[in-house]
């Protein structure tokens, strides 16, 4: 009989990959011609990166989660800013 | 084979489809598109590389993952601060 940590653990791991598996079949769903389609992405990848995140966490990586909380926000950030005043203006 | 190695191994299999995803985000045509897809894929392959080494037992990949996890979104800040214009 597995403790209930590990039971916790598991149940965290496969809400993780389904949360992953959404995300990846959002990605792919929508074309490409639709209006300000890389801000709905930038919003999906969030959710993938929260639950790799998650997942880190729950796998005793607690150093690689607390870098990769950080980063995002201002990796995602600066994605939309370069769209919005690079790409788009043109 | 106990429960938390079979949840391991789903969300491998659910991190590979997300990996070919990500890939087929960043073959779009603008360049912030690839970014975005890059990004996703940096996430994805850290995550992998942990599972890696809790499966296989291999304990320098936790060393590459770190590298990868703070690399990634630096390199992604610094591009996009190029696409923007300094």
């Amino acid at each position: 009989m597995d403790d209930i940590f590990t039971l916790i653990k598991s149940a965290v791991l496969i809400i993780s990959a389904i949360l992953v598996v959404l995300t990846a079949i959002g990605l792919l769903r929508y074309k490409d011609d639709m209006d300000l389609i890389l801000y709905a992405r930038i919003h999906m990848l969030g959710v993938a990166d929260m639950s790799c995140i998650l997942a880190l966490l729950f796998l005793n990586e607690p150093l690689l989660a607390i870098t990769y909380l950080f980063l995002t926000p201002f990796a995602s950030h600066s994605i939309a800013n370069a769209y919005y005043y690079g790409e788009e203006k043109r | 084979m106990d429960i938390l190695l079979i949840s391991e191994y789903i969300l491998l299999a659910a991190l590979a489809f997300y990996c070919i995803a990500t890939i087929r985000i960043s073959t779009r045509k603008t360049i912030s598109m690839g970014i975005v897809g890059l990004l996703g894929l940096s996430a994805a392959v850290a995550t992998i590389l942990i599972l890696i080494k809790y499966i296989n037992g291999i304990a320098f990949c936790s060393d590459i993952a770190l590298a990868l996890v703070i690399l990634g979104p630096i390199g992604t800040i610094t591009f996009s601060k190029v696409i923007r214009g300094w």
